[in-house]
């Protein structure tokens, strides 16, 4: 018998070696194993726990005397060895980023409409709603307009569709959704709101994560606005919550990702080349990096970014800090790129415990989504990785920290690129999806996360529905997965029945014999040697 | 069984087939055969035809669609609807059948000694009927490879028709002597035993279900040199000269060592050797298979003084038919038994049917037989069977003829029935109550009762349990329903896509400034031209131009023949300059394996059969006198090696790019690269190009700059761009900041029964896509609008001229200032004719294409024609008007320009 223990940071827990019990305090270690262990064991310091472990369905933990915490960790340890049976995969479809117009009216309501019927009869489980900030607080701040939204939950729950809904706070380009006008025209007084590079080049299409609790916004602080965001759907739509409305995920930076817009490019595939450039230059972050580094004893480090990244364009190997040890394996790297990452996640964590209090009352399932950097994956410092914000090498995990706040919030990951194949990577980026994927994946298993994948190109055809199907087979991988996305091509003749095939595919998939050309069942038909059952029935 | 190969001789026209010549996809095919084998013969055809044992509904009972999922229901409602109409037949349906039919014949091949000595004749014969068609090409004595080369004019038969450049299709005849009262159809081909035919390929299809009969898979190879004494080694294992699949290529080789080349006494030497020609006759088994028509009509009758139900089973099938049967007894659908006493001729079958044979009609055509069936039973359930192997069924399902309706008392059924369709009105109305959205209620009432109908079982269609329980047609229906659901949302989303393009016009696209737009200033073209050129504000190097550009393709086919094409052409510089030429695109410039360019070798050597690269120099620079443009044609997704590997494979490069195999794509068993795999579709004639690999695109990128440099190009033609991924071109197109440039992406439209669709988007969509992957720095040649207009114009179907929102239907109605407009070019027209333009039509084509938006191209061999003058009429308009490729076009005025101009 092997039993895996999940415990939070902030529970003590207890470590479990042959016949002999202690207890240590540890923040960050949590994964404690347990071999040969009898069921029943008395832990000392005259607090008893009980152990059940219950076949394979995981562990379930019993406390006496012990801290209220410590109960929670059970829910999180019982998700870990739990099989999940493979047509529990749920399935949605993303509806299109432009449902709903900058002019508040929904576009192409009769094609949604229509499409929601089709995805129904195919046995979809539900569709992705996009809710844009620039869209729903567009006229003021605290000023919001659901209607149209309200409109589409209310289509969606007569077609007998669930709904998840990505709450964005950010900006799109293709098609262009800009954010909340008001926000926009104090980016233009003060540019600091926003994320620069090393050039001082503003990013216009979300706020900077260093003015999170800064009331920048008319004396607000961004996190005040969002908290406002998020009371002001849950009210709005509390008919459809945990009914229609099963998941949220909530925006957490660019492409509503938890990254920092490292790669400005417009056509991100088109220029694998570069790996990016760190975005630390808006004036509080600089603040920031200077108080740290005094902190830390070392002001010099605190003066700006690295000098030696290479710009967008140029290959990570062009410059000094990516190459093989480069700055980045110096104590200074470490020191700069811990405390860039380390911004990012308690960014994170700071968006998704307040939405996860805000919605703690209405179940639903709260999520953010995670990039997947993939470009330079095999290289030794993971150059993309780490302008994106997280600190992962060769020799460091830079998921553990972030799945970690996930887990700590119980707020699911969204993992896009399930699409993507190694075999499709230009050879000179030396990229590898499949392996960055599974690394977060094994990271979120760890921590008990649950995972919903999402595909990242637009284009479909039979490979890359093999891939993804490949991805979601891995066991106990992904309890959701969410197709991108709904509109012309989805519906073209090149992609629909390639993707017809795969829900087809998804849901038999235990049914192998069974999955075979028409041509074969009419001829068992017909055949009484074989089996009448068909006759029969 | 059968086997649905294609033979990749004979697709629709395709682009590129004047390479397959020098290529060799079969090379591997034909090396493994070469010992003889016991022959047998495929029999291909099309994929479509494999379910056969298909049934259609009973004409007279023809139900709407969106009942078909109430399967039991239905019937029953049907049944009780005939009861007022008859109270003595109770039920009558026909069931349309089609049986697979199997009829065994044989092919016939006899080579024979004609009238004399040098003239031989083969005979191929087939004795099914049928329209048969042999579809035949030669091997010369010195080809090089082993494709098919089109026979010499006076050895094809009368009738015989050219399929592209390799090969005849002759019908066969119904012969005179028939034989034992069967007919034969054959064909005859004489030839002269002292031409360079070294072997006969064929194979035979049948027009009537477009089957191919191929032997063993491959073609028909009828040797015509004895070619022992050259390689006894390879075909020792043979005696004497019969039909067989051979390595000939190989063969030739040998024979093709420089020395002996094509010279005279090489051919009187194997004439010598044809003396030991023998003549053979060889015959073929072939089994060709067609669906037959045959109904079976069931009828049902009450007795009125016995309580019994007669049910009469009549079919026209012929031979014993079986009726495999069982009766239900309540709705569940469960076959049992009836009480005996049964029909004669019945037996058990295992426990869970009766077999019945019925009987023979005198007439000896069909048979018949009578069921007396108690009262009581719900339905009699069957299917018929043939043969061991053959059975025919309903849709998948078994034939369900209901009984119930007189039997079980009316009223209760009607009352089963009310409640039914009482259920059905209320969910259907719960539905529609609710239906407050807009758009919900726009949708049709037939999806929202399907929604409702089968509520249970889309929860999971496919799922173990639905899959038992829920019946086959009933998840066809879910299907089509699905399907037609998809179609209108692909529609009204397709629809936004213009609004795209228009975005994109507005903000990323320099556009001219306005210009007045009067008609009153008339320029003369050829200052037209060079004020175009020479205006400041026009933005080069986005590989779009200026937009006012009006291309000429400045060679054909045959231009190689003269070695001196490059001169030609400087003598017509000002003519193409004063006509409205704009851009002229070259034939590719280097050193090539084939003399019209395709097939390039080392790309730094620029003599080719089109002259020198100081011919070509100066070409350019006299064009650039008269304000042309000059395009080069580069070929970037293949090159041929000028070394072997260790393996003796062609895949080492000579010249000044001496790449080795690492520059070839992994993918191509026939090259073995070494690189990564291809980022698009193979061309199998010539090692295809690793763009993947850095030291080949850096090495292309300077090679490209050197054209600019040192020749003066302005921009490219790329060809074959189907081959590697845009991504690479925009990285070729920035990195060599052409004028202009355009890729050529070519594939098939989309045709239902050799009917073109009306709708091309899904084609239209590949070739933007390829545009979208060069990040709009190069255009395309709009392969779509040529399709369109082949039938638009060529059967005067003019409706096909507008999309579904009235804009033009082909790549030009939605990224206009990326399409290349063409009617035709060196494949599709010229000597080769690969996919001709409609004769006679060019003129409205050149209407069309020049008085819209997009790019226009004209193909050489129309400009140096009669056409000249319509040509240079329309192209004066062009540039009168004003008419750029971002010019904007409504539907309605361009029906109208056609028959104008035309007229």
């Amino acid at each position: 018998m092997e039993i895996s223990v999940i415990g939070n940071s902030q529970v003590n827990f207890g470590k479990i070696n042959v016949g002999f019990c202690s207890f240590s305090k540890n923040l960050n270690r949590k994964i404690y194993n347990s071999k040969n262990y009898p069921k029943t064991s008395n832990f000392c310091q005259g607090q008893n726990m009980v152990w059940h472990a219950k076949s394979s369905s995981g562990v379930t933990l019993k406390a006496s005397n012990i801290r209220a915490e410590a109960a929670l960790t059970s829910e999180k340890a019982s998700k870990i060895t739990r099989t999940r049976p493979i047509d529990a995969v749920k399935l949605y479809v993303g509806l299109p980023l432009d449902t709903v117009s900058n002019s508040a009216t929904i576009n192409n309501a009769r094609a949604i409409a229509v499409g929601l019927k089709a995805l129904k009869l195919l046995g979809v489980d539900g569709v992705e709603l996009p809710v844009w900030w620039g869209i729903a607080e567009k006229q003021a701040m605290g000023k919001y307009d659901w209607t149209c939204y309200l409109a589409l939950a209310e289509m969606v729950r007569k077609t007998g569709l669930k709904l998840h809904i990505s709450l964005c706070f950010h900006a799109s380009n293709e098609p262009k959704i800009r954010l909340p006008k008001w926000v926009s025209q104090i980016g233009e007084s003060q540019p600091d709101i926003y994320f620069a590079d090393r050039a001082g080049q503003p990013y216009k299409d979300c706020l900077s994560l260093s003015v999170d609790d800064l009331p920048v916004l008319d004396g607000k602080t961004p996190i005040e606005v969002y908290m406002g965001f998020f009371e002001s759907f849950k009210s709005s739509f509390s008919a459809f919550m945990g009914s229609t409305i099963t998941g949220i995920s909530i925006g957490l930076g660019p492409d509503g990702e938890l990254r920092y817009p490292s790669q400005r490019q417009s056509v991100k595939d088109s220029s694998q080349l570069g790996a990016g450039e760190f975005q630390c230059y808006d004036k509080n972050m600089l603040t920031n990096l200077k108080q740290h580094a005094e902190t830390l004893g070392n002001p010099l480090w605190g003066l700006g970014g690295p000098h030696d990244t290479p710009g967008y364009d140029q290959s990570p190997n062009s410059n000094g800090f990516f190459a093989d040890g480069g700055s980045w394996e110096t104590p200074y790297g470490d020191f700069f790129l811990s405390w860039y990452s380390s911004q990012l996640v308690s960014h994170g964590d700071r968006i998704l415990s307040r939405a996860a209090e805000t919605f703690k009352d209405v179940s639903v399932s709260v999520s953010g989504k995670v990039p997947l950097m993939y470009s330079w994956y095999r290289t030794r410092s993971h150059p993309s990785e780490l302008t994106a914000g997280v600190y992962n090498t060769v020799n460091r995990d830079g998921y553990e920290a972030i799945t970690e706040i996930f887990s700590r919030n119980s707020c699911n990951i969204i993992l896009p690129g399930m699409d993507l194949s190694d075999d499709h990577q230009p050879n000179e980026s030396r990229s590898s999806p499949e392996l960055l994927l599974a690394q977060i994946m094994s990271s979120c298993r760890k921590h008990g996360v649950e995972v919903s994948g999402q595909n990242s190109l637009v284009s479909g055809g039979p490979k890359v529905m093999e891939q993804i199907k490949k991805n979601l087979l891995e066991e106990n991988a992904v309890d959701l997965f969410t197709y991108q996305r709904m509109g012309a091509y989805f519906f073209s003749p090149d992609n629909f029945p390639s993707f017809t095939q795969f829900v087809r595919n998804l849901k038999q998939l235990n049914l192998h014999s069974d999955d075979l050309p028409q041509k074969d069942d009419e001829t068992a038909d017909s055949l009484p040697d074989m089996d009448l059952h068909r006759q029969v029935a | 069984m059968p086997t649905a190969a294609i033979p990749p001789l004979h697709r629709h026209p395709h682009p590129h087939c004047h390479r397959h010549r020098h290529g060799d996809s079969h090379r591997t095919a034909h090396l493994n055969s070469s010992k003889a084998r016991p022959f047998y013969l495929n029999y291909t055809r099309s994929p479509s035809m494999i379910f056969n044992v298909a049934c259609v509904p009973g004409s007279r009972h023809l139900k709407p669609a969106k009942d078909l999922p109430l399967l039991a229901s239905s019937t029953t409602d049907t049944a009780i609807v005939e009861i007022s109409e008859s109270s003595d037949v109770v039920f009558s349906e026909t069931f349309q059948l089609k049986r697979p039919e199997k009829v065994e014949g044989k092919i016939t091949i006899r080579l024979e000694n004609g009238k004399d000595d040098e003239i031989w004749q083969l005979t191929v014969g087939c004795s099914l009927p049928g329209k048969w068609i042999l579809h035949w090409g030669v091997n010369y004595i010195d080809d090089v490879g082993s494709e098919w080369n089109q026979p010499p004019p006076d050895m094809r038969p009368p009738g015989s028709i050219p399929i592209k450049d390799y090969a005849i299709e002759t019908p066969l005849e119904k012969s005179l002597a028939s034989l034992e009262g069967e007919s034969i159809y054959e064909v005859k081909i004489d030839f002269n035993t002292n031409s360079s035919i070294a072997a006969i390929n064929f194979v035979l299809k049948d027009e009537e279900t477009g089957s191919w009969y191929q032997h063993r898979g491959r073609d028909f190879k009828v040797p015509l040199i004895d070619c022992l004494q050259d390689d006894g080694n390879i075909v020792g294992a043979k005696k004497g000269l019969g039909l067989w699949l051979g390595p000939l290529r190989q063969i030739f080789n040998m024979l093709l060592k420089p020395e002996a080349a094509n010279s005279k006494e090489d051919i009187v030497k194997l004439s010598l050797q044809k003396r030991g020609l023998q003549g053979f006759y060889e015959e073929q088994a072939i089994v060709k298979e067609t669906l037959v028509d045959n109904s079976v009509v069931v009828s049902v009758r009450h007795g009125l003084e016995t309580a019994k139900n007669l049910l009469y089973i009549e079919t026209d099938l012929p031979g014993d038919v079986i009726v495999h049967w069982g009766i239900c007894k309540d709705e569940s659908k469960a076959w049992e038994f009836p009480s005996e006493p049964y029909p004669p001729e019945t037996s058990r079958f295992k426990d869970k049917a009766l077999q019945t044979l019925l009987e023979r009609k005198d007439s000896g055509h069909g048979s018949s037989g009578s069921f007396i069936l108690d009262e009581g039973f719900v339905a009699f359930v069957f299917v018929l069977k043939l043969n061991e192997n053959t059975w025919l069924n309903f849709h998948g399902n078994d034939f369900f003829i209901p009984l119930s309706s007189f039997s079980v008392p009316a009223i209760h059924s009607g009352q089963t029935h009310s409640v039914d369709e009482g259920q059905h009105k209320e969910s259907r109305s719960l539905l529609i109550s609710g239906n407050t959205s807009e758009a919900n209620q726009e949708v049709s009432a037939c999806t929202d009762e399907i929604i409702n109908d089968i509520r249970n079982l889309v929860t999971d269609i496919s799922s173990e349990k639905s899959r038992e329980t829920k019946s086959r047609k009933a998840q066809q229906s879910i299907l089509q329903e699905i399907e037609k659901l998809a179609a209108e949302a692909y529609s009204i989303f397709r629809s936004f896509i213009p609004n795209f393009t228009e975005t994109d016009l507005s903000e990323d696209e320099a556009l001219e400034p306005p210009r007045d737009t009067s008609d009153s200033v008339l320029h003369s073209p050829i200052n037209w031209v060079h004020e175009a050129l020479s205006t400041p504000s026009v933005k080069i190097s986005s590989g779009t131009g200026s937009g006012f550009e009006i291309l000429c393709q400045g060679f054909n086919w045959e231009s190689h023949k003269s070695g001196k094409w490059y001169i030609e052409l400087r003598e017509k510089a000002l003519k193409l300059a004063s006509l409205g030429f704009t851009v002229i695109w070259l034939p590719p410039p280097t050193d090539s394996v084939s003399p019209e360019g395709y097939m390039p070798r080392d790309l730094y050597n620029l003599n080719s059969r089109y002259g020198n690269i100081d011919e070509l120099k100066i070409l350019v620079k006299e064009l650039h006198e008269v304000g042309v443009r000059v395009l080069g044609d580069v070929v970037l997704n293949h090159r041929c090696a000028q070394y072997k590997n260790q393996n003796g494979v062609w895949n080492i490069f000579g010249g000044h790019l001496n790449w080795d195999d690492r520059a070839v794509v992994a993918d191509d068993p026939h090259f073995q690269g070494r690189g990564n795999k291809s980022s698009g579709d193979n061309f199998h004639a010539a090692p295809n190009i690793d763009h993947s690999q850095e030291f080949v695109r850096k090495d292309i990128k300077e090679w490209l700059h050197w054209l600019r440099e040192e020749i003066g190009y302005d921009g490219w033609r790329l060809d074959f761009a189907r081959g590697f991924w845009g991504g690479y071109v925009k990285d070729y197109l920035e990195a060599s900041e052409p004028h202009f440039a355009v890729g050529e992406y070519w594939d098939s439209l989309r045709y239902t029964y050799d009917e073109m669709d009306h709708n091309q988007d899904g084609h239209r969509q590949r070739i933007i896509d390829w545009i979208n992957a060069t990040n709009g720095t190069a255009g395309a040649f709009d392969v779509t609008t040529k399709g369109i207009l082949h039938s638009a114009l060529g059967r005067c179907e003019y409706w096909r001229l507008s999309d579904e929102k009235g804009k033009p239907p082909g790549v030009v109605g939605w990224w206009p200032s990326r399409a290349v407009t063409f009617i035709e070019n060196h494949d599709t027209g010229s000597t080769q004719g690969h996919w001709r333009f409609p004769g006679g039509k060019e003129i409205q084509g050149y209407a069309y294409i020049l008085t819209h938006p997009g790019t226009p191209s004209v193909f050489y061999d129309h400009i140096f024609s009669e056409y000249q003058f319509e040509i240079a009429t329309l192209i004066s308009i062009r540039n009168r008007n004003k008419i750029h490729c971002r010019s904007t076009v409504s539907c309605g005025c361009f029906h109208h320009r056609v028959f104008y101009l035309s007229s």
